[in-house]
Parts: structure tokens; sequence; C-alpha cells
């Protein structure tokens, strides 16, 4: 069933991806793996990036939710800072997942999560603080990553 | 003395008391909810962190059961009751020393290998030697070396380093190097230390700075070996400031994995060890909030029928949520209370995992309850 699910929901999204959102599978032997561009929204300091995101869905989705991280250096707080790149987000932990989630809404929830930041859920900390009281730093340091490692 | 001087707190109305005037129960709002609270004589009043009651070994048995019998009681007063008596067999005993200003613990740990130095001859008739003895030593040496090297490498003031020779010494794990304590104290390291160990064999480590419950009693190596890791790993991150331990692979960690010693506890002496034990309990809590399974009788009772015009609703359409096929009319699917339905195999599957409606998380089990309002 997952395999049928996910083919499916892979061709909705080649077919008619969300905006700055563009999918592909990272091996095409391979349905779990998922490469995903993600351009940077507009407005958000990471506007003009290209970031790799990497879906990775196991294998009783959707009965168990996809790991989103960055392939690509962020400066997020929901964003981990090492060479993993996780991703925080709410809908993915193990008592929120529903079944009923589709991907795209996956992705466009992490898209989102780049214009809005949601500090107290946070993984990194320092970020966190430093969206919450120097937003002028933090808008300022996020830019200068996305330039530095986000794009081409 | 600290009977009559009692105090019980109350949880209902905050109130403080003497217990032999008032008793148990709050004199002032009539709760049982109460609590027997240690104020420990105090010598020392200006004293920062008065050293609360010890759970001491108990030497005679608590008075009450209720109530703490150590409260006054001076942890390190005793060992001078009858310092000869050195006993014969095997046995850990563990000497404490706090500061009178309870500015810093001393904590000794002394293994009795029923070789006392003074009385080896007639000691060594009563009790055979432990098969063990030897390998302990050559261990104790390892141990020295290791704590030694890595002490003098992260702080050159050091106390007294290498081990003392077995026939002329006192029981050489009193851990010169282990259990030195790099505070600026003086060390409080005496013949009393070889005291009686009158009370039930094992160690009785614990943080004195504030009351805990007894743990289990060290008894192996491999408790000891625990035991030294904790220390480490305490002291590493409590005086932080004053020495700078290179972080990496800790000596004995690697000590204790080449040896791969005593390894049925629940003991791990390395980071990555520990790493692996934390993401291992990580997976098994996975969900630890989510909702349990639903019971087969409740999956299988839940009612079924023909997807009808309404069902599908204004779009004329639908799809079951979980496998995204859509359904067509008179396609046969499972409802839940809740209204919501899905395809009978698709359903059972995650309700084999959790007892609520993948859609709006409703319970499958609580048909008449409203909406639950909790919503994480």
């Amino acid at each position: 069933m997952s395999q049928k699910r996910i083919a499916k929901e892979l061709a909705e999204l080649v077919e008619s991806p969300p905006e700055g959102i563009k999918v592909e599978l990272a091996d095409e032997s391979d349905l779990y793996l998922w490469n995903v561009y993600m351009e940077g929204p507009e407005g958000s300091p990471f506007q003009n990036g290209k970031f790799l995101v990497k879906l990775k869905l196991p294998t009783e989705y959707p009965f168990k939710p996809p790991a989103v991280s960055f392939g690509t250096k962020i400066y997020h707080p929901n964003v981990t800072n090492d060479d993993k790149g996780s991703m925080c987000l709410g809908m993915l932990r193990p008592d929120e997942w529903k079944p009923s989630s589709k991907i795209a809404a996956v992705l466009q929830f992490a898209r989102q999560l780049l214009v809005e930041p949601m500090p107290d859920d946070a993984v990194e900390g320092r970020i966190a603080e430093q969206y919450k009281n120097d937003r002028a730093r933090y808008d300022e340091l996020a830019k200068e990553w996305t330039r530095k490692y986000a794009t081409a | 003395m600290a009977d009559a001087r009692d105090r019980v707190f109350c949880h209902a109305c905050g109130g403080v008391w003497l217990r032999d005037e008032h008793g148990l129960e709050c004199p002032h709002c009539q709760s049982d909810f109460t609590e027997i609270v240690e104020i420990p004589p105090d010598p020392e009043a200006e004293a920062p962190d008065p050293p609360e009651a010890f759970p001491e070994e108990p030497r005679q048995p608590p008075r009450r059961a209720n109530t703490n019998p150590w409260a006054d009681h001076n942890p390190w007063a005793h060992h001078d009751d009858d310092p000869d008596e050195w006993g014969p067999g095997d046995g850990l005993r563990t000497h404490n020393y706090r500061s009178p200003d309870g500015r810093f613990t001393f904590t000794s740990t002394t293994f009795n290998s029923g070789f006392g130095p003074q009385r080896s001859g007639q000691r060594s008739r009563q009790a055979p030697p432990d098969p063990l003895t030897p390998v302990i030593w050559g261990l104790d040496r390892i141990f020295h070396g290791l704590a030694d090297t890595y002490q003098q490498q992260n702080r050159p003031r050091s106390g007294p380093g290498s081990a003392p020779e077995p026939s002329t010494a006192p029981p050489p794990w009193v851990a010169g190097g282990m259990f030195r304590h790099g505070h600026d104290f003086d060390m409080h390291h005496d013949d009393d230390t070889h005291g009686p160990y009158s009370g039930e064999p094992g160690l009785r480590p614990r943080n004195t700075d504030g009351p805990q419950p007894q743990v289990t009693p060290l008894r192996t190596l491999g408790d000891i070996l625990a035991q030294l890791q904790d220390n480490f790993g305490n002291r590493q991150t409590n005086i932080a400031g004053e020495a700078h331990f290179t972080t990496g692979t800790h000596p004995l960690a690697l000590l204790s994995t080449l040896l791969n010693f005593d390894r049925h506890g629940d003991a791990v002496y390395s980071q990555e060890e520990l790493d692996r034990v934390i993401s291992q309990l990580v997976e098994q809590n996975m969900g630890g909030t989510a909702p349990p399974p639903a019971s087969q009788n409740a999956i299988s009772s839940l009612p079924k029928k023909p997807v009808d015009q309404e069902m599908l609703g204004h779009e004329g359409k639908a799809e079951c949520s979980i496998c995204m096929d859509p359904v067509e009319i008179g396609t046969e699917v499972t409802v839940l209370p809740c209204t919501h339905w899905f395809h009978y195999s698709c359903i059972e599957m995650w309700l084999n995992q959790h007892n609520t409606c993948p859609h709006c998380r409703r319970p499958i089990d609580l048909p008449n309850e409203p909406e639950p309002s909790r919503h994480r």
C-alpha cells in the first residue's frame, strides 16, 4: 500500500508542484527517498536561495511520518546546524502524525516554516533566541548563509 | 532530639508546626496531606548549604519508620568508635567526609580484601584468599596509572599518586587516584578510613548536597566501574572552570571496553555506548504519548457500509485518505464513530497502531463523547 500511495503522491507533486517546490526521486529505483528543491520564500531572508530538502519515507508510510532534513546549510531555529540538517516539524512527530497528511502538505508546511520560524519549538536554541530578541541580526545572518550556501 | 524537633508541613495550606504539639494532621486546615520536614540541627547557622540528613548506611534501626533518625547524625563522627576492627571478609566500604561549611564532600571507597595490613597473617588463615584478588590488584594498578596520567595531564596539582604496595599499605583502592577530588580542601583521608565496615556490605554512593534515596549497593567491580565513570563525568561538569578535561574517549571507558567486564548490568562506560542506549530508548518510546492500539474486537465491530451519494460530499467524489485511492459509490467502507470512513484494510492497519481516527483523532471506542479537547 505504501508504494502505491507514494507513487500517487509523487505523480501529483510532479504534475502540479506547489509554489517554490520541486520534487524528484533521489534514485529512480527507490521510492522512499526524495530530493526536494525548495526556493526560499519571498520576503524571507532565504529569498533567492535554493535549498535541497531530503525527504525520507518510512516503509510503514503513511502510518508513520516521513523525515525531513536539509541538505543545504541553513540558518534557522528549527533546523539543526549540523551535517544532518534535521528539521523539527510538529506534524511529523509520531504522536501528531496523521496518515491523512500528504507529503505536499508536509513540504508546504516546511516552506512556510522558512517564513515563520517557530522559536518556541526550536532545535537551535541560540538561533531561536536571536530570532526573538535580535531579528535584524538573525535576518542578516540568515541572508548571509543563504548567499553562501544556497545560491549556486 | 530529632524526633522532638520534627516539623510537619501541610501541603494543603502551607502551614508548619511541631509534630509533638499537633501531630500529623494539620491544625489549620485539618488536611492530612502533610509531610514531616527535616530541619536538622545546624551548628553553624551561617553555613550556606546546611547538611541535610544523610541516608547513612543503617548502623542501627531507625527509631520510627517515618522519621529520619539521621537528622542530627554526624557521618564522620563514628569512625573513631572502634578503628581497629578490620573485618576479615571481602567487603566494600565507603567513607564520606563533608567539610563543616558544607562546601564540598569527599568520598573514599575501600575494598577490604581480607588481608589487613597488620594482621594479614591471622586473617589469611581465617579467610581464604579471594581468587579474584590478584586480578583486582592488577586492575587497581592500571586504574591508578590511567587516572594519574589523566589527571596530571589536565591538572598539574595532584595528590598522592602511586598505588601503594600491597604488603605494606592500607588497602590500596582507598583510591588515591580515583576518588581524589580536585577541590581546594585538605584531604581528610587518614587512618580512620580503615574503621570497621559493620553495616551490610556494599557501597552507598550519594550526593551529600541533598537527601537522596539510597541506590543499590555496589557489590561488583562492574558497579564500581560505573561509579567511577559517574564520578569522572560529574566532575567534568561540576568543576569545569577549574579542571580542563580533554574530551574524547575516557581512559576508564577504554579500559572497560577492552575488558568488557561484567556487562550483565545496566552500566555503560563510554559516551558512544550511552548515546546508543539513549537513542534506543528514544526509539522505543517514540510515540510514547501517541494513542495506544485499538483492540481487535473494537476494530472488527466497526460498522461497514457502502458509500452513498451523501458520503461523497459536494464534489461528488472522495478518496480514502489513507491509501488516497478514489472511492466509488457502492464501495464498502468502514465508518468510525466520528463519521469519517476508510477502506477496512486501510483503517485496520492504522487502528492496529492507534485507537484514534486518523483524521480527527477522536478515539474510536468513545462514540458518545464530544470532540476531544486534547490536541497536541
